[in-house]
């Protein structure tokens, strides 16, 4: 046989094989992509977001992976600007070769790369999210607004009998997005809304606000401050003995943050989220003694932006596996619908959000403590455009 | 009447703990000229300082002595390895410090990780002052402040080491040809700023937050506060202080939280253009 | 071609075999540090040659990223509307630099902290109205949705736009660097006030630096828009401009490539490791302490003493392009009425008036402190006039800036002298030669280097030392640098020129040269000049008309006969009264 001949029948054989065989990807790992924040302000949440995805993969790969391929994890850094975290996300996709995106990092980056990604690659966005937006193929998981505030602002203020509200957090999209959902829910409660006020993420002194609020006679305040803002601003709300006037609900204050406020500072203040460390359900108990048997009590705590990462492998796994296949447009054919339980309860994916158990808590002295569980919440403003 | 207590008590607080803020950033560029980019880590570390000794079952007062020894002692190191060299290269400085601030920050990541530290007020509860509740802690602190300032004033305008201070920074050429040793004497103005800063997180550690990257802001109000104020005296910190605090408190009143911010920065840049020494320059 | 063109060569190649040798996708990572490298040449161009730093060169970045991505949404792919939309995207910015630097300068001389603070300021100050207006900025997600240049894929042929921008942006830089202007602004990082008494307009002259590294910066903002799809207010923000100043020292803020190199190596390199190795940002910091310390020319400074050996030394070009003289009057008139200094308690000048309206040379002498130098300070206008008034040709000119009073006709020479340390002895001749003759065409040719005028060449007659021009005027003696700067004042044929103490630490032979000189302009060219003396041989030599200051007034006037009659000068000077 001649050189050409040779080289067409090697080539031609090559090809058919990879056509042919759909089972030749089988033995390959199937490669997934975590942005997690590792620097930066938001890096408090990379320890416990790194922890949960290794105890994920290594539950999936125990019972024998997506499809039968072992999943291996991948990271990105998404703790700086997002130019950053699409540049990480690039390096995943498009050098690394990973078959989905699982985000946990801010809203800024979550656009950024759903441009880029243009719908091409399956992305899962695990975190509290301000809802309304839709991108092909991205799916989040996260608590939006209507989940958070539906079932608990009607509970809360038949429990203490709230009349006032005022609304304070940090000047960007998701505060703003959630005040305009929970102005609708305190309106149906007959409560009436006495202040509303936005801060730039560089103001650590709140005393204007807290004469404010005080003044306003206000017995319900709705926080969507994030960070250190959200820390200086209840220390110093307790410091100046508000929590005797009114009951504080935040719609992100998880147990990094309540760490920092201090269990002197933190009375009377309630928290709404999918997932909580002290979550007594037998699910997320057993996830529990797994993940500090696994990583020493000293881990990283665990709180809903770090135990979102295993909720996003999770749910790609159920995706993977109802679609058959790790294809993005297969994906996207059998998401709808989908659900799988995990420490949260049951997940179950609805038009590129999810709906899902969300728990009030209330924070005695340094840890948190369930209040009262609502069952499978609508994520409320859906993606109609799939 | 009561809302005008407690008002006036918060401008009040909002100066006292910013000029405390600042001092140490005054002092080393009042004195030395160099703009020192990681005041702000120092300050981090007096407030890390106050959150290991109450951790370590010690009373909070044992904090004060070593914040100030420890962010001292990192500020000699500054000095003596790397600012020394560059006295003469503001620019320079600048960036060398900018560098340090960066080292700084990873190291406290490493030392005592990335969450939140809380350091609970060593007297809680609150005072009654004129009728109006005031938290306790914050009635001490500004006290002390205040107390603490007019001594430094003090020893600056009447001790030896003050008269020494005040000669090298007015003609250093003249003051080390009649036997001033500039150099050591730079090098204890430099510990003196950082140990200053340290005291400064340690006062103020029950009343913010505690994290690594926690520098970055107080380091931005204290400039604006030196550039309104003057570079240089004790007066121009509480001045900048007084013009800075108060203008985003009326601010923050009228515009909410990001027309303060916006109001300073506008301040900031119209003394910068128009009345770059401050409004109360020493030279 | 000098030696230092020898790099642009291997890094280009480099840069171009990047895609065939890496894949696209490394190309695209790397394109995004070009985009950084030349905002960096930017300031590299205000910073390392002009000695402006800038905190917040991310400003103008971001500016021409929202400019150009607004645009590129806009215009859908209309090259019609995008075009000029662009052109406005990197204009804006520019204008809007060089508005704040001309403001600014104005009023402050000096390079000092506080420019650079105003620019960190407006930085952050942009960088908030981005996050609050968000119905036009996209606010804390961003301007999203922006489409590539049309015709370009940013995954592919957009590299090669990148690069050709780069190759455009470094060679026109290079050579705007190497033009009259470069050497220009070479002369404002040196000695600002040398500059203003030969009548420049130096906030005028860094407004312009600064807005041509806007302009570069706007550019690459541009592109990056283009790149990246999104614009976020990270963009404008003191984070970014704090790395772009780190890559641009790490790289070497003194030459053109040396930017690019630090953000491709630097940028690249953290981003690379970011996601794997924990320490990165304190690697980066340890870097950049180290490159601060050791070596603060950056990379671009390990390559110097390599090129200064290779270069040799380059001939300057024979001046061949003849210049009139100016024809400014030759009669001097100029008064001073009952002028007052006072500085805080001390009375400068109490009341001085004299009048000096015949052509020729003045002497002004006194014992210290009788104001002498100050008077002078008062005309130039770096001393504020309390009381009273003076007058150049019927006009009043109290309190003009000195850049003002050197356009009228009026030289200065200083006491100590001001040169240009590290510039050479052609290059002060040039200097000198352009001043207030410089159009904006001119600044850009290189045959202004080749500029001559008949003062030129009576004084290298004169100062046979000025020939060897190529010698840097840093290792001048005192002498020929009192010379050098006598020269370099009367260039242009002031009507008036004053001379402070111009034989002051001369050597004997070397003062008879300069009192020669003096005379000779005087009468070749018919130059006054008021000089303050101490020296009286001096004195004697060069006029014979005197003013004799004391305690900031006028003491007595005339010939020198008869201020040696006077009894009253002969009490101040021995001491006899007051």
């Amino acid at each position: 046989m001649d050189r050409r001949n040779f080289l067409k029948t090697t080539i031609g054989a090559l090809a058919a094989s990879q056509i042919a065989s759909p089972t030749w990807a089988q033995g390959k790992p199937l490669k997934l992509g975590f942005l997690i924040p590792k620097s930066g302000p938001a890096g408090i949440f990379g320890p416990s977001s790194e922890t949960t995805t290794t105890m994920a993969i290594e539950e999936i790969n125990a019972s024998g992976g997506i499809l039968g391929r072992q999943v291996e994890a991948l990271y990105g850094d998404a703790g700086g600007a997002p130019s950053d975290t699409v540049q990480a996300a690039q390096r995943l996709w498009r050098r690394d070769g990973v078959e989905a995106l699982i985000g946990q990092h801010d809203s800024a980056s979550r656009e950024a790369v759903a441009a880029m990604l243009r719908g091409q690659l399956t992305y899962v966005y695990t975190p509290v999210n301000e809802g309304g937006y839709c991108h092909t193929n991205t799916y989040s998981l996260g608590e939006t607004p209507d989940q958070q505030l539906a079932p608990v602002i009607p509970y809360l203020a038949k429990e203490h009998g709230l009349k006032k509200w005022y609304l304070i957090g940090n000047d960007y999209v998701w505060p703003r997005g959630t005040n305009a959902a929970a102005k609708t829910y305190i309106a149906e409660t007959g409560g009436e809304i006495v202040g509303e006020e936005y801060h730039p993420f560089t103001v650590d002194n709140f005393d204007t606000s807290l004469t404010r609020i005080r003044e306003s006679g206000a017995d319900a305040v709705l926080i969507t401050l994030v960070g250190g803002a959200s820390v200086t601003f209840n220390r110093a709300f307790a410091s100046f003995g508000l929590d005797k006037q009114a009951i504080r609900l935040g719609t992100l204050i998880e147990e990094n943050t309540l760490a920092g406020i201090g269990e002197a500072n933190s009375n009377r203040m309630y928290s709404t989220a999918g997932y909580f460390d002290a979550l007594d359900t037998p699910a997320a108990l057993a996830f529990r003694k797994t993940y500090y048997d696994r990583f020493g009590a000293d881990a990283p705590v665990l709180n809903t932006l770090g135990e979102g990462c295993y909720e996003g492998a999770m749910a790609l796994r159920a995706m993977f596996e109802a679609a058959g296949s790790t294809e993005t447009d297969a994906v996207a054919a059998a998401a709808n619908g989908v659900s799988y339980t995990g420490p949260r309860g049951t997940t179950t994916l609805s038009e590129g959000f999810a709906a899902s158990d969300i728990y009030l808590a209330t924070a005695k002295g340094a840890v948190f403590e369930i209040v009262q569980r609502f069952e499978k919440v609508a994520p409320g403003n859906a993606c109609t455009n799939g | 009447m009561q809302e005008a207590i407690v008002f006036s008590l918060n401008v009040s607080y909002g100066i006292i703990s910013l000029a405390l803020l600042v001092l140490g950033l005054a002092i080393i560029f009042g004195l030395l000229g160099v703009l020192n980019m990681a005041h702000g880590e120092l300050v981090a570390i007096g407030a890390y300082t106050a959150w290991a000794v109450q951790s370590a079952g010690l009373p909070l007062l044992l904090a004060l002595p070593v914040a100030a020894i420890a962010a001292g002692a990192i500020g000699w190191l500054m000095e003596i390895s790397i600012i020394r060299h560059l006295y003469r290269r503001p620019f320079d400085t600048l960036l060398a410090t900018w560098g340090i601030s960066i080292l700084l920050r990873e190291a406290i990541k490493i030392c005592f990780g990335l969450e939140y530290k809380s350091v609970i007020e060593p007297v809680g509860g609150s005072i009654t002052i004129l009728g109006a509740d005031y938290p306790t802690y914050r009635i001490w602190l500004m006290v002390a402040v205040v107390l603490g300032f007019v001594g430094l004033f003090l020893w600056y305008r009447r001790s030896h080491a003050g008269t020494r201070v005040r000669a090298m920074v007015a003609n250093p050429m003249l003051a080390s040809a009649v036997g001033i040793e500039t150099a050591k004497l730079a090098r204890r103005a430099f510990v003196l700023g950082a140990a200053s800063a340290g005291l400064a997180g340690c006062l103020m550690a029950p009343l913010i937050r505690i994290d690594p990257y926690m520098g970055v802001d107080y380091l931005l109000s204290s400039f604006f506060v030196l550039v309104v104020g003057g570079l240089g005296s004790l007066q121009g910190v509480f001045i900048g202080s007084g013009v800075i605090g108060g203008a985003e408190t009326a601010a923050s009143t009228i515009l909410g939280g990001t027309g303060g911010y916006v109001t300073v920065l506008v301040i900031s840049i119209l003394f910068l253009w128009l009345k770059p020494g401050g409004l109360y320059a020493r030279r | 071609m000098r030696a230092a063109d020898a790099f642009f060569l291997p890094v280009f190649a480099l840069l171009a075999l990047v895609p065939f040798s890496f894949g696209d996708f490394t190309a695209y990572q790397l394109s995004l540090f070009i985009l950084y490298g030349i905002v960096g040449q930017g300031i590299a161009l205000c910073w390392g040659r002009v000695g402006i730093l800038p905190l917040g060169q991310a400003m103008f970045f971001g500016l021409g990223a929202y400019l150009g991505g607004g645009a590129l949404i806009w215009a859908e792919g209309n090259w019609a509307l995008l075009l000029p939309c662009l052109v406005l995207a990197i204009l804006l910015p520019a204008l809007l630099a060089g508005l704040v630097a001309l403001v600014v300068f104005r009023r402050q001389t000096g390079s000092g902290p506080f420019f650079s603070l105003i620019t960190l300021a407006l930085s952050m100050l942009t960088y908030q109205i981005a996050l609050t207006a968000s119905d036009l900025t996209g606010g804390f997600n961003g301007l999203t949705g922006i489409p590539p240049l049309p015709g370009t894929d940013p995954w592919g042929n957009l590299y090669w736009v990148i690069l050709g921008t780069l190759l455009v942006t470094t060679l026109g830089t290079t050579w705007v660097l190497r033009a009259p202007i470069g050497t220009l602004w070479s002369a404002v990082a040196q000695n600002e006030a040398r500059l203003s008494f030969l009548g420049y307009n130096v906030a005028g002259l860094k407004a312009l630096a600064f807005a041509g590294s806007a302009a570069l910066a706007a550019l690459a903002g541009a592109l990056y828009a283009s790149q990246q799809g999104i614009v976020s207010p990270q963009t404008l923000g003191y984070v970014l401009s704090g790395e772009l100043l780190i890559w641009t020292a790490v790289g070497g803020r003194q030459t053109v490539l040396g930017p690019v190199v630090g953000a491709v190596l630097i940028g690249f390199l953290s981003s690379e490791l970011r996601d794997g190795f924990a320490l990165w940002e304190v690697l980066l910091a340890a870097i950049f302490i180290g490159v601060v310390l050791l070596m603060p020319q950056g990379l671009g400074g390990l390559a110097r003493p390599l090129l200064d050996k290779l270069s040799r030394k380059r001939k300057a070009p024979a001046r061949d392009v003849i210049i009139p003289l100016s024809d400014a009057p030759s009669q001097p008139d100029l008064s001073f009425s009952d002028v007052e200094v006072t500085m805080g308690s001390v009375h400068i000048l109490r009341g001085l008036s004299f009048d000096m309206k015949d052509p020729g040379l003045h002497c002004v002498i006194g014992p210290n402190g009788a104001g002498k130098t100050s008077s002078f300070n008062a005309l130039s206008g770096l001393l504020p006039v309390s009381r009273g008034a003076i007058h150049w040709n019927g006009r009043d000119v109290t309190g003009r800036l000195p850049h003002q009073v050197a356009r009228l006709g009026i030289a200065r020479k200083l006491q100590v002298p001001m040169i240009f340390h590290d510039l050479s002895v052609a290059d002060h001749l040039n200097i000198a030669i352009w001043a207030q003759n410089l159009s904006a065409r001119d600044a850009l040719r290189p045959s202004s280097f080749r500029r001559r005028n008949p003062v030129m060449d009576e004084l290298f007659t004169l100062f046979p030392f000025l020939r060897d021009e190529q010698k840097t005027a840093g290792e001048l003696s005192l002498g020929h640098r009192q010379m050098l700067e006598f020269a370099m004042s009367i260039m242009n044929k002031p009507t008036l020129v004053l001379l402070d103490e111009p034989c002051a630490g001369l050597s004997k032979l070397e003062t008879t040269d300069m009192t020669g000189a003096i005379a000779r302009m005087r009468e070749k060219f018919g130059i006054s000049a008021l000089i303050v003396e101490h020296d009286f041989s001096v004195v004697e030599t060069l006029s014979d008309h005197i003013y004799v200051l004391h305690q900031g007034e006028l003491l007595a006037e005339g010939t020198l006969d008869q201020i040696r009659a006077n009894t009253e000068v002969q009490a101040v000077y021995a001491g006899g009264s007051k």
